[in-house]
């Protein structure tokens, strides 16, 4: 079996030693390591998404295999030519449960499906305050903030944050991506947030969505 | 018997642990109990017969609960109890509650599986936003049918042209609001006394609840506020200063616990062992009066699948032989009001529901997430298919048969299904009756259901 193989089926089985072994092995037979990250690691990841989906597979086995890729990421990481050739090449998210909200599972496969698609992500946890979203994405420069909510009556912070944002003068430099069960894309829509997601497997598509937006418009921190 | 003294000391005693570990234990638990039991859910047996199984799901909860304890969200600790404590609690346990009063008093007991005793119906649109202006007359369209014998009341998002937001002023008012107009919309419907099983829930955080617990605000004695388990097995003081005030009232409490299936506890089997875990948090932990299921499907947001009314079932069953706790399924469905799917959604999960013991809180539809999609109807809809399980004598073997021929009716629609009609467009707001179109479309149902086996001439 190629060594690419072996660590897509590493990751698929969640065995973070053997993914770790077979990165390497990669590494000392010549393969370039974005070639690893993107035919091994990334492949690896999309495939479990889809499965996942269709759940053939469960959230335990999702968080499984996103831990072999994380370690596969921290091996092949040094080797790369720039530091920005992995971590957070797509792009910066702050993540969070909205202020009020304990429910979190949905922000945790969210947070996963991201980081491992290239995305650096801040997770901010549940019950997080709008203010501390705002603090957080100015502290590392974000490109996207994402909010979730499972209630209605936390939902209706979400416009708090992007009105606060429009009146510190500093929305156009976040995108806003929200979702959670209560949220449907006409009140997205409405409250002005450039980014829904049906449900948190399509967070990575609609993150990506944003960032190639980012890009034409040019919006740059440095 | 293990009192609130001593499982709050334990919430600042127990072990420290990371939450993620925690949900890692969960998972690495669920997964070798169904192992180890030998649970395996058969997509041709959704109404399990086998009575070994069904105890197998109760022994696996138990061992998993008794492994596992309860995680403390706000002193990252584990709340922990030993077996003896679950089975005192559990004989301890009522099993009859009265709600509401006078006329329109209604009890609810103890179910066993196969039970001829007509379940108790708990009518409600869960959490389904409406307009403020449209609240009153959903409610009614809920209190006023024969077969309520509880309800509550549907969300409203602004109050006076105010969102409603957690932690808020307006929250504390819309809570007060809330059980103010669930008693008036009771009145209007004719049935003043019908007991209230969640008296509010526009608001979440303990002091609007407190706030709006007043009778001079109408609520009854014995009226019930439901406390939710965050998914999966974990408490928060948000929640223990809930049963904190509760306990010292003459109100009752409903546990309500809906883990994804899917998610943590992986697929249906796991999901049936933890699901089953969580009533004995809600009896040792929320001093749970009467239980509420609502397990979902992680990515239909619905209990309507296959997967999810095996689930009911199993862990009704699970419940019924092992236990007398009061215990209520809570129907979620894809589809919404005024559609084919809907209906059969509805009448699957009330066969599978009552056939197993549970009674019913009928439902939440459209995924319970597209303002004003509710309506009494899909309640009463539930209602009579439940009340004829019953009334039939109906045994699981034939009860799986039918389910499974209904099931085969929406399945292949599970992932775009209708979200259906408004209220205002499926009843007649004036003599708030469903629309000829809704009452046509049920009555074409209901010969088709008499033809798959549940005989609608019952009723």
């Amino acid at each position: 079996m190629e060594i690419l193989e072996k660590i897509v089926e590493s990751v698929m089985n969640g065995d973070v030693e053997k993914c770790e072994k077979f990165v390497k092995e990669a590494l000392q037979q010549g393969i370039d390591p974005m070639e690893i990250v993107k035919e091994g690691l990334s492949k690896a990841m999309n495939i479990i998404g889809e499965k996942f989906q269709r759940l053939e597979i469960f959230l335990p086995d999702m968080i499984l295999a996103a831990d072999a890729v994380v370690a596969g990421i921290e091996i092949v990481k040094p080797k790369l030519k720039t530091k920005n050739d992995w971590k957070g090449e797509e792009g910066k998210v702050v993540l969070g449960t909205i202020q009020g909200d304990v429910h979190d599972i949905g922000k945790n496969i969210v947070k996963i499906m991201l980081e491992t698609s290239d995305f650096e992500v801040f997770d901010l946890g549940r019950d997080v305050p709008v203010d501390r979203f705002i603090e957080k994405a100015e502290e590392v420069g974000a490109d996207i903030i994402g909010m979730s909510a499972l209630m209605t009556t936390t939902m209706v912070y979400m416009p708090v944050l992007i009105k606060k944002l429009k009146e510190m003068g500093i929305k156009n430099k976040y995108q806003v991506m929200v979702g959670g069960a209560p949220v449907l894309p006409e009140w997205a829509d409405q409250i002005g947030a450039e980014g829904y997601g049906e449900d948190a497997m399509a967070a990575v598509g609609v993150a990506k969505r944003l960032m190639e937006d980012r890009k034409k418009k040019e919006i740059r921190h440095d | 018997m293990i009192n609130f003294w001593d499982m709050i000391e334990r919430s600042e005693t127990g072990e420290i642990l990371e939450e993620a570990k925690f949900d890692r234990r969960l998972s690495v638990k669920a997964k070798e109990l169904v192992k180890k039991y030998e649970i395996k859910f058969h997509p041709e047996e959704l109404i399990p017969s086998d009575d070994s199984l069904v105890d197998r799901v109760f022994q696996a909860g138990l061992e998993l609960f008794l492994d596992l304890g309860i995680f403390c969200v706000d002193t990252r600790r584990l709340i922990k109890f030993n077996k003896e404590e679950v089975m005192e609690v559990l004989r301890k346990a009522p099993s009859k509650l009265k709600f509401g009063q006078g006329r329109d008093e209604a009890m609810m007991e103890y179910r066993g599986i196969e039970d001829q005793k007509e379940p108790f119906c708990g009518f409600t649109p869960v959490g389904n936003p409406v307009p403020e202006e449209l609240f009153e007359k959903v409610v009614m369209s809920y209190a006023q049918e024969p077969m309520a014998d509880s309800f509550s009341g549907p969300l409203i998002t602004s109050l006076h042209g105010l969102s409603i937001k957690s932690g808020t002023p307006i929250e504390v008012e819309a809570a007060i609001w809330n059980a103010m107009k669930l008693r008036e919309a009771a009145r209007m419907a004719g049935r003043p006394g019908l007991g209230c099983h969640n008296f509010v829930s526009n608001a979440e955080k303990t002091d609007a609840i407190i706030a709006a617990s007043r009778k001079d605000f109408g609520l009854l004695d014995g009226d019930g506020l439901l406390v939710a388990a965050i998914a999966e097995l974990k408490v928060d003081y948000e929640r223990l200063k809930k049963v904190a005030f509760l306990r010292h009232t003459e109100f009752s409490i409903g546990g309500l616990y809906g883990p994804l299936m899917g998610g943590y506890a992986g697929g249906p089997e796991g999901t049936a062992i933890v699901l089953l875990a969580h009533h004995f948090l809600g009896v040792l932990v929320f001093q749970a009066d009467w239980h509420v299921s609502f397990p979902l499907h992680i990515h239909h947001v619905c209990n309507t699948t296959r997967e999810m009314i095996w689930l009911l079932s199993i862990v009704g069953q699970a419940l019924s032989r092992n236990t007398h706790l009061l215990k209520m399924a809570n129907g979620f469905t894809a589809a919404g009001p005024c559609t084919e799917m809907v209906i059969y959604e509805l009448v699957a999960y009330a066969i599978a529901s009552t056939i197993s013991g549970s009674d019913m809180d009928p439902a939440a539809v459209a995924r319970n997430r597209h303002l004003e999609h509710c309506s009494g109807m899909e309640a009463r809809i539930a209602a009579e298919a439940g009340h004829l399980v019953a009334r039939m004598g109906l045994k699981r073997d034939k009860a799986n048969t039918i389910v499974k021929k209904i099931i085969s009716k929406y399945e292949s629609q599970m992932e775009a299904a209708p979200i259906g009609k408004r209220f205002s467009e499926c009843y007649d707001l004036g003599k708030l009756k469903p629309t000829q179109e809704y009452s046509e479309l049920y009555e074409r149902a209901k010969e088709e259901l008499t033809s798959m086996g549940l005989d609608y001439s019952y009723l």
